[in-house]
């Protein structure tokens, strides 16, 4: 894989050739909370920022998006037709994402395009995007992607790693696209890889938090589901949407339209298990309307389902951003203990004993 | 309501309220045609108006 | 406050050997700095877990409602069991079944605050003597508490719980030369048109995560009006409008019911102030009916009864 040196010197440079071909996105500071946003003529992705509030998914499945449109104007001759809106899927560039958060793109990439279903408005974004990777070389305290299947230099869903070397980055090339978009800035120095494959080293050493995974792949699932530890770890949930949507691998959403007067539009928002409505059926029948129950699910759905549906590791990567913003303080970390230590050979699925 | 309202930004001249009886009509034509000279007055709402869903 | 600690236990403790109640809620170390976790306990062995300090701002009240047990014990602060008193007169819990462990409480501090005026990420942080110790990996800084209380706490008149069954300290003194309402009155004094502006501002942040709605103690109805679909009265999306609506709309709901604990403001992911839409309800109630929620088991709220004095200037 080549690697190649961009002198600080060069950086806005480079990113102002980029501007020409592609939209460039990175994160920043809005009012002191850092945030995925596009960056405006001569803004520079703020390299301080360890991790954002919100997650970059939304660069690829913004919150709130209109997919279709449609005229209810009986004079209209295509009222009642619905319409794709037209969207800009010109090519765009994220300056700056971290290994995790690209990862999680991967894993979410299961979800939205799969054998049997293609999501046009993810994937369209998706494919449009070239990826830049900062490593970390500073990960935060509650950072434990080395546990969640990731690490500080991990090159999953990337197309260019870039690695802080002080006065220069060493920017590996991991796609085809990286490469397009070294050459568009004008990044061409070759380099040794070295500083890297030690850099690596080092960061990963300083990853302090865990989470416990080993056992759950074999556990058996209704053991887990009937454990005696979900009531005391579910009471402090408050069912609001923060883990939710702070997460990098969660992409519920939820489908609706909105009329107004002679015109309306089919939009899909944001959607979360934690809320109560979120099971809830036309009936009225709400298989999951306790606050227990959705905890469960949540976790049962990151560390359990997805490990046995996928094998591909557990449906999260340690960014760590649902343990430092959930207002009642659950942590992923604890209850991943609590399910991977779980004695399930004196329990009885049946029994609960 | 009104206070919440006007403490939001909408003009306090927007919202009024009154108890009329289906028996007091004169009052009735009194009050509507104050309330369409007040909010008159100010000029078409322009802020808590929603077209459609500003999205993505 | 950490005296506070070994009295909740024992207290906790004794209620529970002694069968008054099922279960007592408080709170337990959190693993992140400054951060507690609302728990419950059932058995007297159980309560070493339960703590006390400066990061007990979620109103444990929240957890009160809609539960099987029939006896409760509860931990809570001044704001906490003004709740309580208000759920007690909407009829969410009678008072012989709530066994209030009240705490007389110095105020809350601002993680928020801490961690803008703190440079690096922040490892822990500890509370001695009026001071807040901050430590980073670059160092540590100290504060002191009274500059780093949760915006409510800075200005609260009610820190000595209201009703109580038992007190895990003696009564602190109430604040007098404080102004609850200095902020809503600096908005009053905006134009519309900054009014509009202000509050544009302030809420552009906002996920619609619903945390401020779920940490409330008072927001239990069953489908939340933004829950609604037969018919739909708010928008669900990311439109500033439907934003400020469910705002507006959330903050009318607590009308002459909130009793500024801040949960809702220390819930936000994205720190939003959404207090000054509630303050300025409550401060219209105080001026207009000369009301202020849960303070006394013995008046019916004022948006709940009519009396011939009640103001009507605004109604022709």
């Amino acid at each position: 894989m080549k690697v190649i040196k961009i002198d600080k010197a060069q950086w806005t440079k480079g990113l102002d050739a980029l501007r020409e071909g592609y939209r460039l996105y990175g994160p920043v500071k809005e009012k002191e909370i850092a945030c995925f946003r596009e960056l405006a003529d001569g803004q520079t992705p703020d390299s301080e920022i360890k991790n954002t509030r919100l997650s970059p998914k939304s660069l690829v499945f913004p919150q709130s998006e209109a997919m279709m449109a449609y005229s209810l104007d009986k004079n209209d001759d295509e009222q009642g037709i619905c319409k794709e809106v037209p969207k800009d899927y010109s090519p765009r560039a994220v300056l700056g994402i971290r290994p995790c958060d690209a990862k999680a793109m991967v894993l979410v990439r299961m979800n939205f395009d799969n054998g049997d279903y293609r999501d046009p408005y993810w994937l369209n974004l998706y494919e449009a995007t070239t990826f830049v990777g900062m490593a970390c070389d500073n990960p935060c305290s509650t950072c434990f992607c080395t546990t969640a299947g990731c690490g500080p230099y991990h090159e999953e869903g990337l197309d260019l790693l870039l690695s802080d070397q002080g006065d220069h980055y060493l920017a590996k090339v991991l796609s085809d696209k990286g490469q397009a978009l070294a050459q568009k800035a004008g990044w061409t120095t070759e380099a040794d890889g070295q500083p890297m494959e030690s850099g690596k080293a080092t960061a990963e050493g300083k990853i302090t938090a865990a989470v416990e995974t080993d056992r759950l792949r074999a556990l058996d699932t209704l053991a887990l589901h009937g454990a005696d530890f979900w009531e005391d770890i579910s009471f402090s949930c408050i069912n609001c949407g923060t883990c939710t949507f702070v997460c990098p691998t969660c992409w519920c959403f939820d489908i609706q339209d909105e009329v107004y007067g002679k015109k309306g539009v089919r939009m899909r928002n944001w959607d979360s298990c934690m809320f109560p409505i979120f099971t809830v059926h036309t009936t009225g029948h709400n298989p999951r309307d306790t606050k227990l129950q959705r905890l469960r699910q949540r976790f049962m759905h990151k560390l359990k389902y997805f490990v046995d549906k996928y094998d591909k590791g557990i449906m999260c990567v340690g960014c760590g951003r649902c343990v430092q913003q959930c207002p009642v303080n659950i942590d992923i970390r604890k209850v991943s203990h609590a399910m991977n230590s779980l004695d399930a050979e004196n329990f009885c699925a049946v029994q609960g004993k | 309501m009104k206070n919440l309202l006007e403490h939001m930004g909408v003009e306090a001249d927007r919202l009024h309220f009154s108890w009329i009886s289906s028996a007091e009509s004169t009052k009735f034509v009194k009050v509507v045609t104050e309330i369409t000279e007040k909010v008159k007055a100010i000029g078409p709402n322009q802020h808590f108006v929603k077209q459609a869903a500003k999205v993505a | 406050m950490t005296a506070y600690t070994e009295k909740i236990r024992e207290i906790a403790q004794r209620l529970l050997k002694e069968c008054k109640v099922e279960m007592v809620i408080g709170f337990r170390a959190g693993t992140m700095p400054m951060m507690n976790e609302p728990c419950f306990i059932r058995k007297p062995d159980q309560a070493d877990q339960l703590v006390w300090d400066s990061n007990c701002g979620i109103n444990l009240a929240n957890y009160l409602t809609n539960r099987k047990e029939g006896k409760i014990g509860i931990v809570a602060k001044g704001c906490d069991s003004r709740n309580i008193v208000n759920h007690i007169l909407e009829n969410k819990i009678q008072r012989d079944q709530v066994v209030v462990i009240g705490v007389p409480c110095l105020g809350m501090i601002d993680k928020r605050k801490i961690t803008r005026e703190t440079e690096g990420e922040i490892l822990a942080v500890t509370e001695t003597d009026g001071k807040v110790s901050v430590q980073t990996a670059g160092g540590e800084t100290t504060f002191d508490k009274a500059d780093v209380l949760q915006s409510n706490c800075r200005v609260c008149t009610h820190r000595n719980p209201v009703i109580h069954d038992e007190m895990a300290g003696d009564p602190v003194a109430e604040q007098t030369d404080v102004d609850p309402y200095a902020d809503v009155k600096a908005i009053e004094a905006m134009s519309t048109e900054d009014k509009w502006n202000f509050f544009d501002e302030l809420l552009s942040p906002c996920i619609r995560c619903y945390a401020c709605r779920n940490a409330c103690p008072l927001c239990y109805c069953p489908t939340c009006f933004v829950d609604e679909s037969k018919p739909q009265w708010v928008g669900k999306s990311q439109d500033p409008l439907d934003i400020r609506t469910f705002h507006f709309l959330r903050a009318y709901h607590c009308a002459g019911r909130c009793t500024d604990c801040g949960a809702c403001e220390r819930a936000c992911p994205v720190g939003i102030n959404m207090r000054v839409l509630t303050k300025k309800l409550n401060k219209d109630c105080l001026e207009q009916y000369g009301w202020e929620a849960g303070l006394s088991l013995d008046s019916r709220p004022a948006l709940d009864i009519y009396n011939p004095n009640d103001p009507d200037e605004f109604i022709k």
